[in-house]
């Protein structure tokens, strides 16, 4: 190798030692380089196995059963669920047997997913229908949280709805049989038996009157406005705006930095100006663009794919609240990282982090039981739950206080951490 | 006496084991135009940074136009401008609106801000370039600006930190006559440079600042005037002894600047006689001279006299 040709590799070799120099003296910038990955890998990991493995042995989901009925049709069907690997059946609250009340409380409260309901009279409903076919429907309800992951709602009710089928149809069977073949007695046996047999037990017949002659609806807690399945855009919207809006995080925070970089924090220090001042005027812009940023993202919503807002002022409050968590979130980055470096990977790693852990990527209920819980340790996951209470349950302003109020309260322990630990020179 | 507008009192700064300020005292009086003269490190910029309100002294008392300013009030702050040694602006935004901004975080509005940014444009002449965006100016309108901004509220006292560092001569000169024309006006400056040439002359009393203390303060006349028509420093090969050092008392001030008494400096009246004698005096005694420098009477001089160190890192 020539002389011009060494030359070429040290300053390489130099300019690449000084550069590891440089990442090593900020170490805190190369740990969350680390860090935020892993992290990723971590939550996302547990939070998709609950996609994936939700409804199956190792993830299995809650059903609650209201069984008003007293015949033997619904003890059977509850039986076969029972049998049912992914599926763990709730008939009873603390040792008291289930209404429709506790139904709806427990839905609408404690973020139980769903629940089968028989009505009072369902068995004998069946059993007149192979008599009558003007008889009254056998009913069955299935009660779903709106904002239930509607594949898993479909996988599950696929299941129940196969199960019910065969109790009804095996509970018709036989006596019809018995009914049909009685007609045919005393008369050469094959004779004329086909026809008959074929009307009754025809698949369009039963069809007309459900699955084998049971209607299988699903319903929503009374209290939640809308009887209708959410739409995509009314999942997607609320998520991906809270994604977004904490990415004012980042901005927020290097604003912070170039302040102090570019030397303008020193003058504003030595002017007759209050340091409450400068952090007021210094977020307000920011708190504001978080929320025409809220806005904009649901009036796409609104606009391009038809989404309903009807509870305004629910809304508001939530977004507010949410904005501010935000915005406090960014000044305790701004007052934790030293370098633009640690802004940027502290930003992302609670950008990312807290929004996959807060159910933005992976419906929370669909995650491991500690995961639920570190998910209410986010602003994300509380905000997320106010939007769906007012966008997907129809709930307003007064049900979604305390999720504006918890965000809030985050908002207030970021700013106390973010004070405390701000340094002005 | 005249008044006093800022009066520093036995300050201490310390940062962990390193003692930045160690007892400094001086005072500035209204309307004079004061120079804080030391090398790199010598504390010129910590003395900026509390005099300005932008760090806790460790102890020690200041007086900002008789009023003490550990209070930081408000009203006091107002009384300062400050012009910080690096840039301090918003380089995406133009010239007028960064004087906007910090027109009116120093409480200026309406008919009146407007009339201060056209002034101080005025002054640092940028007019033409005030609606440029900053980061396309210059080094040297970077700096006009920079001082621009510190004199937007017409502040009585204006703090310079070294305010012309990386300026070409052009602008240099452009920024001193500025000064020089402000302090006509009234205003009293307390100007921190290591060019001796810009104390010399623009301020009306300097003070001399090394290791966090002041080494000497008073005119620059008057501090040149002690080195008489200049300043001889040798070194020989050997320790001066005594005979050599009354031999040198003769012929003016002597002071050994060295532990070991082989790095000497005179300060004579007449440099030539001076020199001649000494040369002549050395050869008899067969005493080698390692290095010798002749060096004029200036602030340099001054400052390498009484530290045994160049007041810039480089040679002058």
């Amino acid at each position: 190798m020539t002389g011009a040709g060494k030359g070429v590799i040290y300053q390489i070799v130099a300019i690449a030692l000084k550069e590891l120099k440089v990442l090593w003296h900020d170490r805190e910038a190369l740990a969350t380089l680390f860090a935020m990955p892993m992290f990723f890998i971590l939550v996302m990991s547990f939070a998709l196995e609950g996609v994936f493995e939700a409804g199956k042995k190792g993830r299995p989901i809650e059903l609650l059963i209201l069984n008003q009925d007293e015949g033997s049709i619904s003890r059977q069907v509850i039986d076969d669920l029972k049998r049912v690997e992914g599926l763990i059946l709730i008939e009873a609250h603390h040792g008291t047997p289930l209404t429709l009340d506790k139904v709806e409380q427990l839905i609408r409260e404690q973020g139980h997913p769903m629940a089968l309901i028989f009505q009072r009279d369902f068995s004998e409903r069946i059993l007149q229908a192979n008599k009558n076919w003007s008889a009254q429907e056998a009913t069955v309800s299935l009660m779903v949280d709106p904002v239930m992951n509607q594949q898993l709602v479909a996988s599950i009710r696929g299941t129940i709805q196969g199960i019910l089928e065969r109790s009804a149809l095996m509970a018709h069977i036989p006596q019809r049989m018995k009914q049909e073949l009685a007609k045919f007695s005393g008369i050469p046996f094959l004779s004329g038996i086909e026809k008959p047999l074929e009307e009754k037990f025809s698949a369009e017949r039963l069809r007309e009157r459900g699955t084998g002659g049971v209607v299988f609806r699903t319903i929503y807690p009374r209290d939640f406005e809308k009887d209708r399945r959410p739409t995509s855009t009314e999942q997607n919207v609320p998520g991906y705006t809270i994604f977004g809006v904490f990415f004012i995080v980042l901005t927020l925070a290097s604003s912070f930095h170039q302040e102090k970089a570019d030397g303008t924090l020193l003058r504003i220090r030595a002017a007759p100006l209050t340091k409450a001042s400068f952090l007021i005027g210094k977020l307000l812009p920011y708190y504001f663009m978080n929320l025409i940023q809220i806005a904009s993202m649901f009036a796409v919503g609104v606009v391009v794919f038809g989404m309903k807002l009807d509870h305004f002022s629910g809304l508001l409050l939530v977004s507010l609240a949410l904005a501010a968590s935000a915005n406090g979130l960014g000044l305790l980055v701004a007052s934790l990282a030293k370098t633009e470096a640690q802004i940027n990977s502290l930003s992302m790693l609670f950008a990312i982090t807290l929004a996959a852990l807060g159910g933005m990527m992976v419906p929370t209920f669909v995650m491991p039981e500690w995961m639920k819980t570190l998910s209410l340790f986010t602003p994300h996951a509380w905000a997320l739950a106010g939007y769906h209470d007012v966008i997907i349950r129809g709930l307003g302003a007064r049900e979604v206080l305390t999720e504006a109020g918890v965000l809030l309260s985050f908002a207030c322990g970021f700013f106390t951490l973010a004070l405390w630990r701000f340094r002005f020179n | 006496m005249p008044e006093s507008m800022i009066k520093v009192t036995d300050l201490y700064k310390s940062y962990g084991n390193i003692q930045a300020l160690q007892g400094l005292s001086f005072q500035v009086c209204r309307g004079e135009f004061f120079g804080l003269l030391g090398p790199n490190g010598a504390g010129k910029t910590t003395t900026i940074a509390i005099l300005c309100g932008l760090l806790e002294p460790s102890s020690g008392k200041i007086l900002i136009d008789g009023e003490d300013f550990g209070s930081r009030s408000k009203a006091l702050k107002a009384k300062l401008g400050l012009v910080p040694q690096d840039f301090a602006f918003y380089p995406t935004l133009s010239g007028r609106d960064n004087l906007l901004f910090f027109g009116r975080i120093y409480g200026l509005w309406g008919r009146r801000l407007e009339e201060r940014v056209h002034a101080v444009l005025d002054i640092v002449q940028l007019i033409d370039h005030a609606e440029e965006m900053v980061k396309t100016f210059s080094n040297g309108m970077k700096r006009r600006l920079n001082i621009a901004i510190g004199l937007l509220h017409d502040p009585e006292i204006l703090i310079l930190d070294e305010p012309t560092v990386g300026v070409d001569a052009q602008s240099r000169n452009a920024i001193l006559e500025s000064l020089q024309a402000l302090n006509r006006t009234g205003v009293t400056l307390l100007y921190t440079t290591h060019y001796m040439e810009e104390a010399q002359r623009l301020c009306q009393r300097v003070g001399i600042i090394d290791h966090g203390q002041i080494i000497a303060l008073d005119t620059p006349l008057a501090l040149m005037q002690g080195l008489g028509e200049g300043l001889i420093c040798l070194e020989l090969n050997r320790p001066a002894d005594e005979m050599l050092l009354r031999e040198l008392g003769q012929r003016g001030t002597i002071k050994i600047v060295d532990d070991e008494g082989r790095r000497l400096h005179l300060t004579v009246e007449s440099k030539q006689r001076t020199l001649r004698e000494l040369l002549e005096h050395l050869e008899k005694r067969d005493i080698q001279i390692k290095t010798l420098d002749v060096l004029g009477s200036n602030l340099e001089t001054v400052f390498l006299h009484l530290t045994g160190r160049h007041l810039r890192d480089t040679l002058v």
